[in-house]
């Protein structure tokens, strides 16, 4: 304080106690709202320069994933309605639900190209709701990962336990509608060896399956699903109700049945015996068989490749466009004619 | 208290509007779970014998009842989809806002007041976004546009004017048009007190004497010590003595008069007796007692008030003084030189927003006073008609003045409020001052705070009119209220019609001024609509001699009538329901009374932090507030989207794409902090550059960025972002993702896309930003980081629980293959380039106001006020002490003051004087007038 302004005799005591006493905010450069802080401004120079940036790096990326894609060979055989008799076409149903009817079936795959060991052989479902709300809750994770917990069936309705009240294991409709197809395959009468070992996830066989866990009484209602489980194996060891269970994401899906460890040369003949088992026809879903090879990228998926190339080459194009645009209507940066109230000054609205 | 009205509580108009877009997402919800629900009843079906849909199904999937079917699925499917309505958006908002009040608001050092040590106090959190987007301000006058100061300022004395000083106005004039004053440096000698700022060294001290004609001076000063009717107090002399008066304005002159070298210092009942210097020669100091024979009052007709004076040689004088016309007229017809250069100086002194008074005098002879003074008695003994027969006689002696020269009066605006209009009027605001003063001071003050200005056209609806007069001379209540009715109605007519016409054909901009006895009238239904089309046509409004609830019925006229936002700002308790109707009502704190603070939900101690307020941290939480709650519909929207994408493909079953933890954790720690901080911390422009381009502030006025509009961009790019989170993470997963040929599962692919929609969400905000601070960093990182480290941790154990581990070890299942990585990279650029395209586009092309400016200062750094800041503690600049040294000064408990003579603490203070008592409150006067008329109306 000034001494002209504390005319008061009191003198610095004065003054001091006004100091204590002095509402005055301590300045922050939080509370003053000053923090230091970068200020992007969105220019056409940064928007062109953005894009480009996206398209060199993304084209690259989507010629390689694709190569990688282009690399894979892969067979897709649909044999829903071929593997049904003539006879029994007009009523595929009561062919799959009877017990009597032969399901053996067989064809020829040729080789289009050559395929590296290993070769993949999957099963793909159409139509089939896996994800189905009703059917992802039904099982019971606590009992298929320890013998303790057998007596565990909640949320495993209505394949929890048997009419007399054992529970089932594994319980619930995810197991009991297991994929029974099977698949074996020859090339010239010679039986080619379908290795079933490995197929599921390591962490799916470690933690969520027990080696403790055996089947019981599975599959024994009036009503048979699927596949039935051989009852000396533990769980962690039935690979295909592993795959199996790890539902899928949507209604159409493969899972992986075996790998072929012998490589296959172009235009082999493949004899495929196929026992077909499940039922799809009541919701007239279809079913394939697929045998694919595999690259670092995965199976035959140009979706990556196409994505990344497409929004490359966008971004390449809307950066030339927008250059194209700046030559010809550049707008100067911060040009205060662009205010609002510049543009029209005697309107004030 | 007759004016006083129940205290209602205050939601911004930015949250009910917000409670509209809250319904329109209710209005989604259902949609999407009808149309759920519909699938669910159509897609059922015992086909799918996988599903176990045997005899005794529970109901909600029981195929031979497909509607309670959908029924059920309704219920599952509104609380699968209920992320669409951000519940956590309020939590934070209210956050938001109490930081914004306590930290940023109560915490401003520039809108901390050192004089009177007052910070700026925000008393509700609810209405911070409201300061951005006033349209119309309410403003008392006394204490709130000025400080109730009365200051002898300058004067014009014999056709010469005295007096250095500058006022606001002409400062604020000077600064519009670019010139610079060259402002005097006052001398060390200058005189500090209350009602006297004056300096001019020609006649200063005596000084006086050396110009051309010392006579008038004499007759100048005199007129000033002896022609009022101030009384002194306390010791007698100079230092110490205080003066009674009416209004400041009189203790200002008799003030002014004491520092000529003609100290009042004692009143007897017929004496005034004065203390005067240099008058013989200089030096010289002689007490001086002059008998006063008559005091012919001020009212307000006569506009003026005389003494009859003798000195002690016996020369008989009669002084006047008073409103310039009335003087005028009243002159004798000599000395045309001295009347036109005055009547120049009057001018000049009211342009500059000065109380001006004229100063006159007379000689009499003895045979002239001695008969007026007959009929003066006759008159005071009459016992009817006193008070005319009283005008008439004065009337005949008040002739044949001569002019003396004229005094300004500054009627001290407080700091910088001609300067704060301005930025307040070109950022859009219209500013109506509500007064209960008499119309010549409200019209003087609104031309002083450069609300009016000469180039404008002045409406004027007035009671104040000889037909309402004559009316209420007869006294009849219900003729009085027809005169007035009428009156009001046709003047309502013709102004309407002169507004079209000059608003639309001239472009003039208008004025309008209107008193509390017409607004009465015109506030009635009938008339209502007429005046609110009127007063929306004005560019400033003055309501003179108005109640406290007329104030407040003004004020919801326009809230309501308008739906405009209106903010009511005022000192006193007579503003206090005026505070209460507005949408904001703010009230100055510091030196008066706390009901309108209490009132208040803003209290600040100066009108000119006003500007700060709204333009910068009004419109900062406005801003601040729109981006979050867009980006909160955006993030809610566009992850309660992937989901009901989903659900047409899992059988309208219901079922979760995503786990539960990820879902109920999405808004509460994976992108709950990020928007916080850009609710704290987004600065689209500096505080400096806000209030240098007050016409940003317009934006908030027509809310330009919370317009259906707005939401409808982000809505959009929501849908576009969901569909490619969905599509592309499902799509690009069909088959195996690396060499050992295995496939993903449901979860796989959810937590892929819950990482897209994480990653992508914090990402935009980003984009939304305008500054960006380590804050921003931190938040949007560690919101990230924390997703990784949740689901880490989260997939990596099995809890003993009985549940399903579905997402266990997912993510490192994920991680082991190219898909992960790949898709990491792509969907949220691609999800985000329809958003960058967008900003870009419209930078470039559609630029908003604020990005423009934000590009003409891009190379500027924030200027650091710290040290600026540091420097108003501790050092007062030579005005800023003396206005914190007269804020010291025991205050007057009259506030009403009007010009010079005008004021309505008048009668009461001679009233007091003569013991009766008169409550004299703040608001006493603007309610006496709505009394007594309502009184004569008998309208209540």
């Amino acid at each position: 304080m000034s001494p002209q302004a504390d005319p008061a005799p009191e003198g610095d005591a004065g003054v001091v106690e006004r100091r204590k006493k002095s509402k005055k905010p301590k300045y922050s450069r939080f509370t003053q709202q000053e923090l230091p802080a970068c200020k992007p401004l969105l220019t056409p120079t940064i928007v062109i320069s953005t894009f480009s940036l996206i398209g060199i790096l993304f084209i690259p990326i989507g010629l390689t994933s694709l190569s990688a894609s282009d690399i894979v060979v892969e067979i897709v055989y649909r044999y829903d309605t071929e593997c049904i008799p003539q006879q029994s076409q007009n009523d595929k149903l009561a062919f799959i639900q009877s017990s009597e009817t032969n399901k053996i079936c067989s064809t020829t795959l040729t080789v289009p190209k050559n395929m590296k060991a290993p070769v993949y052989i999957y099963y793909e479902l159409d139509n089939f709701y896996q994800n189905h709300r009703r059917y992802v809750k039904s099982r019971n994770d606590k009992q298929l990962r320890s013998k303790a917990y057998e007596q565990e069936t909640t949320n495993c309705a209505p394949e929890a336990t048997t009419a007399n009240g054992s529970p089932i294991v594994p319980c619930g409709l995810i197991a009991w509608s297991l994929f029974n197809d099977t698949y074996s395959f020859a090339i010239q009468n010679k039986v080619i060896e379908v290795n079933k070992k490995n197929i599921a996830w390591q962490s799916d066989k470690n933690n969520k399956f027990g080696s403790d866990v055996y089947p019981k009484n599975f599959q024994q209602g009036g009503l048979i699903g699927g596949a039935k489980l051989n009852e000396s194996i533990p769980l962690s060891e039935q690979e295909d109700l592993i795959v199996w269970m790890r539902t899928a994401a949507l209604p159409q899906f493969r899972k992986l049945y075996g790998r072929i460890e012998t490589d296959l040369a172009a235009n082999e003949q493949i004899s495929v015996t196929i026992e077909n088992n499940y039922n799809t026809y009541s919701f007239e879903g279809e079913k394939k068989l697929v045998l694919s090879t595999t690259s670092w990228i995965g199976g035959k998926n140009d979706f990556l490749g196409v994505a990344y190339l497409a929004v490359g080459s966008l971004c390449l194009f809307l950066a030339l466009a927008f250059i194209v645009l700046y030559l010809l209507k550049p707008r100067t940066l911060g040009d205060p004619s662009y205010l609002s109230w510049n543009k029209n000054p005697d309107g004030h609205q | 208290m007759m004016n006083s009205m129940s205290v209602p509580s205050k939601r911004s108009t930015l949250e009910r509007k917000l409670d509209k877009l809250i319904l329109t997402l209710f209005g989604g919800l259902f949609f999407m779970c009808l149309i759920g629900a519909i699938g669910s009843g159509v897609f059922i079906n015992r086909k799918y014998y996988y599903l176990g849909l045997f005899e005794d199904v529970e109901q909600q999937f029981n195929p031979s009842n497909r509607f309670v079917v959908s029924i059920l699925t309704m219920f599952t499917l509104i609380t699968l989809y209920s992320t669409i309505i951000p519940i956590s958006l309020y939590v934070s908002i209210e956050m938001i806002k109490f930081i914004q009040c306590a930290q940023f608001i109560n915490k401003d050092l520039r809108m901390y007041h050192a004089e009177t040590n007052t910070p700026a106090l925000a008393r509700t959190s609810n209405l911070n976004e409201e300061l951005g987007q006033v349209e119309y301000i309410f403003s008392d006058k006394t204490g709130t546009l000025t400080r109730n100061l009365m200051e002898f300022f300058k004067c014009s004395i014999g056709g010469v004017s005295y007096g250095v000083g500058i006022t606001e106005i002409e400062r604020g004039q000077a600064q519009r048009e670019g010139r610079a004053l060259n402002e005097i440096q006052k001398s060390d000698t200058v005189v500090y007190e209350k009602g006297f700022n004056f300096d001019d060294d020609r006649i200063m001290r005596g000084a006086w004497r050396n110009e051309r004609d010392p006579e008038i001076f004499k007759e100048f000063f005199r007129c000033l010590a002896l022609c009022h009717t101030v009384l002194p107090e306390g010791d007698e002399s100079p230092e110490k003595i205080v003066y009674q008066a009416a209004s400041p304005d009189e203790a200002a002159l008799v003030t002014a008069a004491k520092h000529f070298g003609f100290f009042f210092y004692r009143r007897t009942p017929t004496t005034v007796q004065l203390r005067e210097s240099h008058v013989e020669k200089m030096g010289n100091i002689q007490d001086v007692s002059y008998e006063i024979l008559n005091v012919l009052e001020f009212n307000s007709t006569r506009k003026r008030q005389s003494v009859v004076c003798r000195y002690p040689n016996g020369r008989l004088v009669l002084y006047c003084k008073g409103a310039d016309n009335v003087i005028y007229e009243r002159l004798a017809g000599t000395n045309q030189d001295i009347k036109r250069l005055t009547r120049e100086h009057l001018e000049q002194f009211g342009s500059s927003g000065l109380r001006t008074l004229c100063l006159a005098y007379r000689d009499l002879t003895i045979d002239t006073y001695e008969n007026w003074n007959e009929k003066f008695v006759q008159a005071k003994s009459s016992l009817r008609d006193r008070e005319k027969k009283l005008d008439e006689v004065a009337e005949m002696i008040e002739k044949d003045l001569i002019l003396i020269g004229s005094t300004a009066i500054e009627d001290k605006l407080q700091e910088g409020v001609p300067d704060c209009i301005d930025t307040l009027s070109r950022a859009g605001i219209k500013i109506w001052v509500l007064t209960g003063d008499k119309m010549e001071t409200a019209i003087n003050i609104a031309y002083a705070c450069n609300l009016i200005n000469n180039d404008m056209k002045q409406l004027i609806i007035t009671s104040e009119t000889d037909a309402i007069r004559e009316a209420e001379e007869k006294g009849d209540p219900v003729e009085i209220s027809r005169v007035i009715r009428d009156s009001v109605s046709h003047d309502l007519k013709r102004c309407l019609e002169e507004a079209q016409q000059d608003l639309h054909i001239f472009g003039q901009k208008l004025a309008l001024v209107i008193d509390g006895k017409c607004l009465m009238y015109a506030l009635d239904p009938s008339f209502r609509v007429d005046l609110l089309k009127l007063s929306l046509n004005c560019s400033s409004v003055v309501c003179c001699r108005v109640s406290p609830l007329q104030k407040a019925q003004v004020t919801s006229l326009v809230k309501k009538g308008a739906r405009r936002i209106t903010l009511s700002i005022g000192d006193g308790a007579n503003d206090v329901s005026m505070i209460q109707a507005a949408h904001v009502g703010v009230g100055i704190s510091g030196l008066e009374g706390m009901q309108a603070v209490m009132a208040s939900d803003f209290a600040i101690a100066q009108f000119r932090f006003l500007k700060d307020l709204l333009l910068v941290h009004g419109r900062w939480s406005y801003i601040r507030l729109c981006k979050v709650i867009t980006y909160f519909f955006y993030k809610n929207l566009t992850f309660t989207l992937t989901q009901f994408w989903f659900t047409f493909h899992t059988g309208f079953s219901g079922q979760r794409f995503y786990d539960d933890w990820f879902q109920s954790l999405y808004n509460v720690i994976f992108t709950a902090l990020p928007v916080i901080i850009l609710g704290l911390f987004d600065k689209d422009v500096s505080a400096s550059l806000a209030k240098k381009y007050p016409q940003l502030y317009k934006e908030g006025i027509r809310n330009t960025y919370f317009k259906w509009a707005v939401v409808g961009v982000w809505a959009f790019f929501a849908f576009y972002q969901s569909l490619i989170f969905y599509y592309f993470t499902t799509t690009a997963s069909e088959n195996g993702h690396n060499s050992s040929g295995k496939i993903f599962g449901l979860w796989d692919v959810s937590t892929m896309a819950f990482t897209c929609v994480v990653i992508t969400v914090n990402l935009r905000l980003l984009m939304a930003c305008n500054s960006i601070t380590r804050w921003h960093h931190l938040s949007i990182s560690g919101s990230i980081l924390a997703w990784f480290v949740f689901i880490f941790i989260y997939s990596g154990v099995m809890t003993p629980n009985d549940r399903q581990e579905n997402v266990y070890f997912t993510i490192y299942v994920l991680m082991s293959t190219f898909y992960f990585y790949l898709t990491l990279l792509l969907v949220p650029i691609v999800a985000l380039f329809g958003d960058f395209l967008y900003l870009g586009l419209q930078r470039w092309f559609f630029p908003y106001n604020y990005q423009i400016v934000q590009e003409i200062h891009r190379d500027e750094v924030d200027s650091i006020s710290r040290t600026e800041f540091l420097e108003i503690g501790n050092h007062l600049t030579p005005d800023e002490a003396r206005s914190y040294a007269i804020a010291q000064l025991p205050r007057e408990k009259s506030k009403h003051t009007g010009f010079a003579f005008d004021s309505p603490g008048y009668e009461s203070f001679f009233a007091s004087q003569a013991g009766v008592y008169v409550p004299q409150k703040a608001w006493d006067v603007a309610r006496r007038a709505s009394v007594r008329s309502s009184k004569r109306t008998s309208q209540r």
